[in-house]
């Protein structure tokens, strides 16, 4: 029992940011305001799910993130690809008059071909990942400045504008918020992706010795442009969820979401020099950004000093987690 | 003098030196030789400071040493030349030689004339035939490693530890080399020497220190050893050399190549190449570092970019190879030199380092079915007899001979037919090369064929048919393994040089 569970730990690498993500929960716990009737308002259903609610946008641009890392490239361009999408949405539903399917399709579309060109451009251009989603960064934003003609979109409902079907994005089931549904079961589906798939296990390969890769037959070029395909697409579908919640599209939205994602996932463990981490670190360092902007939220400080906090954060879970720290946990008996 | 008084190493819990004492007086070249896992690196990287946390003492010149970094064991002139050598390539020799110690001026200035004037001296005294200001990116890597030596001897080692340091170099380097090391015993210097080359030992070493699986067997005079003797000290058990009579594949030609020639940026790389291989036949690739081995194999392999004239059948239709996948699909496959940076993957588990290439046999539309691919690894490994804990271990933890045959294990499970093995032995330890060449054997009366590259002659002749001699691109010859000796072979592998 006690070997199953220190090798369950050692061969499993999200174990680690559980175990800081259980220490938060319950440090938030401890320091909930109480409300007036006794209750930790914390631990509250409805802000439980509100915390869920404001990361699963960060939280479905991590998951793409995680993947474009693990291939040891960078993507920086997400945020302004979901500016462009959430702005390609808006017109989409308004002045384009594309109903509810196509405009979806539209977004996702959009963020799979911005995705496309930074693989391709790193792959066969041989540009590093880093300068190619560096200009696919200004280029998306500026794209999307020249749809909307420097403007913020506002969505409206009824006739001649978007149809009802997109208040999906706004609604609750069994009271947890649609984007939540969304944000978990694109985690669930990448998690299989990288755990089951032959190409999630590429993806790996690639990102931790490309030589190796590429001597062991696989095609190095494909594999690295899927994961930024997935991660432009996942991108598309955070800026219809951002349109959705905003009732607008506005070009000038997701500036640093990127940065957030890519601390989301090394706050997760995935390594920024590829081949090691998971998406199961990745869904944990999402939630622990979100947990602790919930808990200064409740006590009302202010931004300022979060940000201070996370850059915190995200140096002390990098330290956890780069040095070996050994756990000796001593069973009672022995 | 030096000391080692009961030396004990642990890592994590599991000693791996367990009481180490011998003396070593200086100008004296001591070969420290051991299976892979023996503890022979361990052992120096504890006297080089790199280890710091041991037990035991060790003593230099009676003086009790406990140097925490390998900059402390240097200032006490120790100094250690690693396998992977430690070079700035983009700066000259002088400025390595230099480096952390440069002398300055006023204003922080580098005293770059006096660096180049006290290297060319020091080069000179070592009949370097380059100037100090070269840069070391255009060195070979043999030279790059008489650099290193230079940089000790800058810095008044008077005990200087060689980590393998022939793996990398050719033929007529390690003659060199050897001089080199012959003269820093000359003026008074200690060698370290770690080899798993036992002919080189008995060429260069005074005294040979064994070491197994952390235990010192014992420290002898070279002349008062044989070779037979010493490897049953090494292994613990006797090794059967007897020769195993080789004949040839069985006529069904596989692979003809004819008249290859290749070039790349207009420099010829391989000329004249003219050789067939039957099905289960081994071919030998003999010839000096640098003399077109590699490249000859990673060409067949669609992976070295090089224009070529010739013609290649394989299996009686012309082929040009293109690109490993298709190399793959043909049943082609390719084993590295470079297991570091060319093999493993090495923060992933044995499981995934083996399968890696054959996952299309254990999935349907790209899932994975793991126990159907963890049955065919398991038993993969059982052939090759990995010795391993569990199939999670990551392949890191492994000794270099049991991550060559997880390797292996990558490249069997793609049932090939053509095998083209690149210095498959370097590296590893006796027990393992053994099963190798076992393996080389079993697969050869399979009908599988093989083109072997070694840099050990002596090796080429145990496990091939034939050898094809390149000197300097240049097919110079081939020869029948059983009629010939390796003093032809390197007389055909000079011929161009």
């Amino acid at each position: 029992m006690k070997k199953k569970f220190t090798t369950f730990i050692r061969e499993n690498e999200w174990t680690k940011p559980a175990f800081g993500l259980i220490a938060i929960f319950l440090l938030c716990v401890i320091f909930s305001p109480v409300s007036n009737k006794g209750h930790l308002i914390f631990l509250k259903f409805d802000n439980l799910t509100n915390v869920l609610r404001q990361v699963s946008e960060i939280g479905v641009i991590s998951v793409g993130m995680t993947v474009v890392i693990l291939t040891a490239g960078i993507d920086l361009s997400v945020g302004s690809v979901l500016a462009l999408t959430a702005t390609t949405t808006a017109f989409g539903l308004m002045d384009w008059q594309l109903g509810f399917i196509l405009t979806i399709i539209l977004g996702l579309v959009t963020g799979s071909l911005a995705g496309f060109v930074n693989g391709a451009l790193s792959s066969w251009g041989r540009i590093q990942p880093f300068i190619a989603t560096l200009a696919m960064m200004t280029a998306a934003r500026g794209f999307a400045l020249f749809i909307s003609n420097n403007n913020s979109r506002n969505i409206g409902f009824g006739e001649g504008a978007a149809p009802d079907s997109f208040k999906i994005f706004t609604s609750s089931f069994l009271g947890i918020p649609f984007p939540v549904f969304i944000f978990i079961f694109v985690t669930v589906i990448f998690i299989f992706l990288l755990r089951k798939m032959r190409l999630g296990r590429y993806i790996y390969a690639i990102g931790s010795n490309e030589e190796a890769a590429r001597l062991a037959g696989l095609n190095v070029s494909w594999i690295r442009t899927s994961a930024f395909v997935f991660a432009g697409l996942l991108a598309g579908l955070a800026g219809i969820i951002h349109a959705a919640q905003l009732y607008q599209g506005n070009p000038n939205d997701g500036i640093g979401f990127e940065l957030d994602a890519i601390a989301a996932v090394v706050i997760g463990g995935t390594s920024l020099m590829g081949g090691r981490g998971t998406m199961e670190g990745t869904f944990i360092g999402v939630l622990i950004i979100g947990l602790l902007s919930n808990i200064l939220g409740l006590h009302g400080i202010q931004k300022d000093f979060q940000l201070m906090l996370k850059g915190a954060i995200i140096v002390a879970a990098v330290l956890l987690q780069e040095r070996n720290w050994r756990f000796t946990i001593r069973w009672p008996g022995k | 003098m030096l000391e080692f008084r009961n030396i004990r190493k642990s890592f994590s819990g599991v000693e791996v030196l367990h009481g180490i004492s011998f003396q070593a007086e200086p100008a004296k070249i001591i070969a420290i030789v051991g299976e892979n896992g023996a503890g022979k690196s361990t052992l120096m990287r504890i006297l080089s400071g790199i280890l710091p946390d041991y037990q035991g003492e060790i003593f230099l010149n009676n003086n009790l040493l406990r140097a925490r970094t390998p900059r402390a064991a240097e200032q006490v002139g120790i100094s250690m030349i690693h396998q992977e050598l430690n070079l700035v390539q983009d700066l000259s020799i002088g400025e390595n030689i230099f480096l952390g110690k440069e002398p300055t001026m006023s204003l922080g200035r580098v005293n770059f004339s006096k660096i180049f004037e006290e290297s060319d001296k020091l080069l000179h005294e070592f009949k370097f035939p380059f100037s100090s200001k070269t840069k070391v990116r255009n060195l070979s890597v043999g030279w790059q490693q008489m650099v290193e030596i230079a940089k000790a001897l800058r810095q008044n080692a008077n005990v200087i530890i060689m980590d393998e340091p022939t793996s990398a170099l050719s033929e007529s380097e390690i003659i060199l080399l050897f001089e080199k090391i012959r003269y820093l015993k000359s003026l008074g210097k200690m060698v370290l020497y770690i080899s798993h080359r036992l002919q080189e030992v008995f060429d260069l070493a005074d005294e040979i220190v064994v070491l197994r699986d952390g235990n010192l067997m014992g420290k002898f005079e070279t002349d008062k050893i044989s070779r037979d003797e010493l490897i049953s000290l090494m292994i613990g058990r006797e090794v059967a050399e007897e020769s195993t009579a080789k004949t040839g594949g069985n006529s069904e030609n596989l692979l003809q190549v004819h008249d290859l020639t290749l070039t790349h940026k207009n420099r010829t790389i391989l000329s004249g190449i003219n050789f067939s291989l039957q099905k289960g036949e081994v071919l030998g690739i003999a010839g000096l570092l640098g003399a077109g081995r590699t490249e000859l194999l990673k060409f067949l392999y669609g992976e070295f970019p090089a224009d070529h004239s010739g013609t290649i059948s394989f299996m009686g239709e012309s082929f040009i190879p293109d690109n490993p996948g298709k190399a793959i699909g043909k049943g082609i496959i390719y084993l590295s030199e470079d297991r570091q940076r060319e093999g493993i993957f090495q923060h992933h588990q044995l499981i995934f380092n083996s399968s890696i290439s054959a996952l299309a046999q254990f999935s349907t539309v790209g899932y994975i079915h793991t126990s159907t691919e963890k049955e065919a690894v398991n038993e993969k490994f059982g052939e090759l007899n990995v010795r391993k804990s569990s199939m999670q271990q990551k392949i890191s933890t492994l000794s270099g001979g049991n991550q060559q045959k997880v390797l292996l294990s990558r490249i069997l499970l793609l049932n090939p037919r053509l095998l083209l093995l690149d210095e498959p032995t370097r590296g590893i330890d006796v027990g393992a090369k053994q099963d190798i060449y076992q393996l080389i054997e079993e697969l050869s009366g399979k009908g599988i064929s093989m083109i072997v590259t070694s840099s050990e002659i002596p090796e080429l002749m145990w496990i091939c048919h034939r050898i094809l001699v390149l000197s300097q691109g240049r097919q110079t010859a081939i020869l029948e393994s059983s009629k010939t000796n390796s003093r032809e072979i390197l007389h055909f592998a000079f011929q161009q040089v």
